[in-house]
């Protein structure tokens, strides 16, 4: 047993890192100004896009891979759609869909979004009314599912932006004209394999859970260095710090038990990855806003301001921790394999 | 990163997969007095011991097996799945004090006898003053020629009724700072002079106790570590003492679910979508700890000793612990309370104090504050 990074995840690690700061944003303004396009030409010349492409039958990288990745950059709130093109791909590869399709995606040309059920809990199918595609910054299409068949539908018609949602970073839009009728795109997936999509899936939001709130967590510890009250730095305090220390837990175990999970995507049989992965995202889901919370209570007054970087962490964890289920969906369903279906 | 047991690890699985089948003491849980659980706890010991199941990540030399820190959670896993009694719990870190700073002659007498559980051991840390700050401990050791002169009190020295030998701190330069005047004697709990009186616990078992010291004379060739060493040998102890697997705990944690989940089938309560959450967020608890532990062994088998993160595993620990004791209580019910169900009340006392020895969660917080550079 090896629980922790070898030597070439490690590097991979750093070169996620890398790429998240110079591409992530720092402060709200930065929505506005980021520069999509650059960064998301970042992303595919890095080969990001194309972690899941298959040789021969086997993925370039593992599961450990896609959460180093999606942790990155979740900790620097990365509004490019990494995370949507690395699950629609890997739905593309499952689906033995066209060489092309998959080379498109990883070239960064043909964009996609995911086509989800307005709970958020599952791939939709475009006929659903209240369907939603999510992650959709620059997205020409969305993959969603019919029964066990992948199908993608264009964005160009149909589909509006979203208002008012809570997640500043990605793209969402609504359903609203039933236009364009949906393709097919390769053969029907077996219950395995949507399995270990699935259990990919959860693993990448979670992920970008631990990323969001490790890194929103290390900024409130650094404002507590900072920061002087009744004459003293607020983290001398030790409300504040056992505050602080409670998160570091919290963001560690996260971090802990998603890398089995992210590991036993390739490595375990599909019902045992997809337990992990569910227990991995409801302790993630768990954690996402308590820690986000408290990083706001840690800023104080600044910290409930739209200036601040503070509620951007804390939105795009609130949909992460709902997306492919919360925490009570993932405990029904741990329940399920763990003592029988009810 | 790779989670699978290499082929020694996986060897060593089956075996103690087999080995518990025919190994494990037939109605264990049925004893619930004092006296029958700590023969139990003895002989359970010595059977492990026996076929090779104890001190795991010793050296040979000193009665170990040489096998790297993986094989402990291996041990903890089955021992869980096969719902075993409790691993002997203070083996690992009261052993590594001595595994650590003792001299070869030290550890060749000590070592082998404290892991076949010939010779049982207590750990006298903690005193009515110094219970959390632990270093401002008042009991003092005398150099008078070739032995130190002990007088003070020890308390909460747990199994010290039992014991034979203690590890013991004392402060040996009252004139130095709090932390550098401490030393590590050991000493046997027979010498003259010592007294040792029961301490009930809330679960009604005289578990741990008090221990007075009054002109006991401990030789000079006893103490472990230099001078002044006392404070850095108790830090490296109670940093095995926080690890979860170290301890043995992972084992009862996965073997308490087992068992409420079994219950919880036959008390009918499978269909009660209450009980089937916190039966699956008590999972969601012990697999974090379990995994953060699997972490910080894979770091130790790197080459790091533990280090301030072990707070980390200490606080998911404590969580798991308690937690799950909750969910004993919702599935036992009124049987936890009218008697029916002893063990499980007792169980759920056993909990508490996980969040208090080896320096409470309160202290665990104050230790990972530091590591993240706080201002004091």
């Amino acid at each position: 047993m090896l629980a922790l990074f070898n030597e070439e995840q490690q590097m991979f690690e750093s070169t996620a890192k890398r790429l998240a700061e110079s591409i992530g944003i720092t402060n709200p303004h930065d929505l506005n100004t980021n520069d999509r396009a650059h960064g998301w030409q970042m992303l595919t010349d890095v080969g990001l896009l194309g972690l899941r492409m298959r040789d021969n039958g086997v993925p370039l990288a593992s599961g450990v891979e896609v959460m180093i990745a999606a942790q990155a950059l979740g900790e620097t709130l990365t509004p490019q759609p990494f995370i949507s093109a690395v699950l629609a791909g890997e739905l593309l590869a499952l689906a033995n869909a066209p060489d092309e399709l998959i080379e498109e995606l990883v070239a960064g040309e043909t964009r996609y979004g995911l086509l989800l059920d307005r709970s958020f809990e599952n791939l939709a199918a475009p006929d659903d009314a209240d369907c939603i595609a999510w992650d959709t910054d620059g997205a020409h299409y969305a993959l969603g599912l019919i029964q066990n068949q992948v199908v993608r539908i264009s964005l160009a018609q149909g589909f509006e932006p979203a208002r008012e949602v809570a997640d500043l970073t990605r793209g969402l839009l609504h359903r609203r004209a039933n236009t364009t009728p949906a393709e097919t795109i390769g053969e029907p997936l077996s219950a395995e394999k949507i399995k270990r999509w699935l259990a990919l899936t959860l693993v990448t939001v979670s992920a970008d859970i631990v990323g969001a709130i490790t890194a929103a967590q290390a900024g409130a510890v650094a404002y507590t260095r900072e920061r002087v009250q009744y004459g003293a730095l607020i983290g001398s305090f030790q409300a504040i710090q056992h505050l602080c220390a409670e998160m570091l837990v919290q963001a560690q175990a996260a971090h802990s038990i998603n890398c089995y999970a992210a590991w036993g995507v390739d490595q375990l049989d599909a019902d045992e990855a997809l337990l992990a992965a569910r227990t991995a995202k409801a302790y993630a889901a768990s954690v996402a806003l308590p820690v986000t919370e408290a990083v706001m209570q840690v800023y104080g007054g600044i910290g409930q301001t739209w200036e601040h970087i503070a509620h951007v962490y804390t939105r795009r964890a609130m949909v992460n921790a709902r997306l492919f289920g919360d925490e009570t969906y993932q405990l029904q369903r741990i329940a399920d394999a763990r003592l029988g279906a009810q | 990163m790779d989670y699978r047991d290499t082929p020694e690890e996986a060897k060593f699985r089956l075996e103690l997969r087999e080995w518990f089948k025919h190994n494990i003491p037939a109605n264990w849980r049925d004893i619930t007095d004092g006296e029958g659980l700590r023969a139990l706890a003895k002989s359970w010991h010595k059977a492990l011991y026996a076929d090779g199941y104890m001190g795991l990540n010793w050296p040979k030399e000193y009665g170990g097996q040489g096998l790297s820190p993986s094989f402990d959670a291996i041990l903890n896993d089955e021992a869980g799945r096969a719902e075993a009694p409790r691993l002997p719990g203070m083996v690992n870190y009261l052993g590594r004090a001595i595994f650590t700073y003792g001299t070869e002659e030290q550890k060749l007498l000590f070592l082998p006898t404290l892991l076949s559980g010939e010779v049982q051991w207590c750990q006298g840390f903690s005193e009515p003053g110094a219970g959390s700050d632990l270093a401002s401990l008042r009991t003092r050791a005398d150099l008078q020629g070739d032995h130190y002169v002990v007088n003070g009190q020890k308390m909460w020295t747990s199994g010290a009724l039992q014991a034979d030998w203690c590890l013991l701190l004392a402060r040996t330069d009252s004139g130095a700072a709090k932390h550098k005047g401490i030393s590590c004697l050991l000493t046997p709990l027979d010498a003259p002079g010592i007294t040792v009186n029961p301490i009930v616990l809330h679960s009604g078992e005289p578990e741990t106790a008090e221990v007075f010291f009054d002109d006991v004379h401990i030789p000079v060739t006893q103490r472990i570590g230099e001078p002044g060493a006392g404070w850095r040998i108790a830090m490296t102890t109670v940093s095995y003492e926080r690890g979860a697997s170290d301890t043995g705990s992972i084992s009862v944690l996965r073997r308490q679910l087992r068992e409420l989940e079994q219950i919880a089938h036959q008390k009918g309560l499978l269909n009660d979508l209450n009980t089937r959450m916190k039966l699956a967020r008590a999972h969601v608890d012990i697999e974090a700890l379990s995994l953060n532990v699997a972490q910080q062994l894979s770091s130790r088998l790197a080459g790091r000793d533990p280090g301030p993160e072990g707070s980390v595993g200490k606080l998911l620990w404590s969580k798991a612990a308690q937690y799950t004791m909750h969910v004993a209580l919702d599935v036992l019910g009124a049987d936890a309370l009218t008697g029916n169900a002893p063990r499980w009340l007792a169980e759920y006392f056993t909990s508490r104090p996980v969040s208090v020895y080896g320096g409470s969660s309160q202290i665990q917080k104050n230790i990972l504050a530091r590591m993240l550079d706080m201002p004091r």
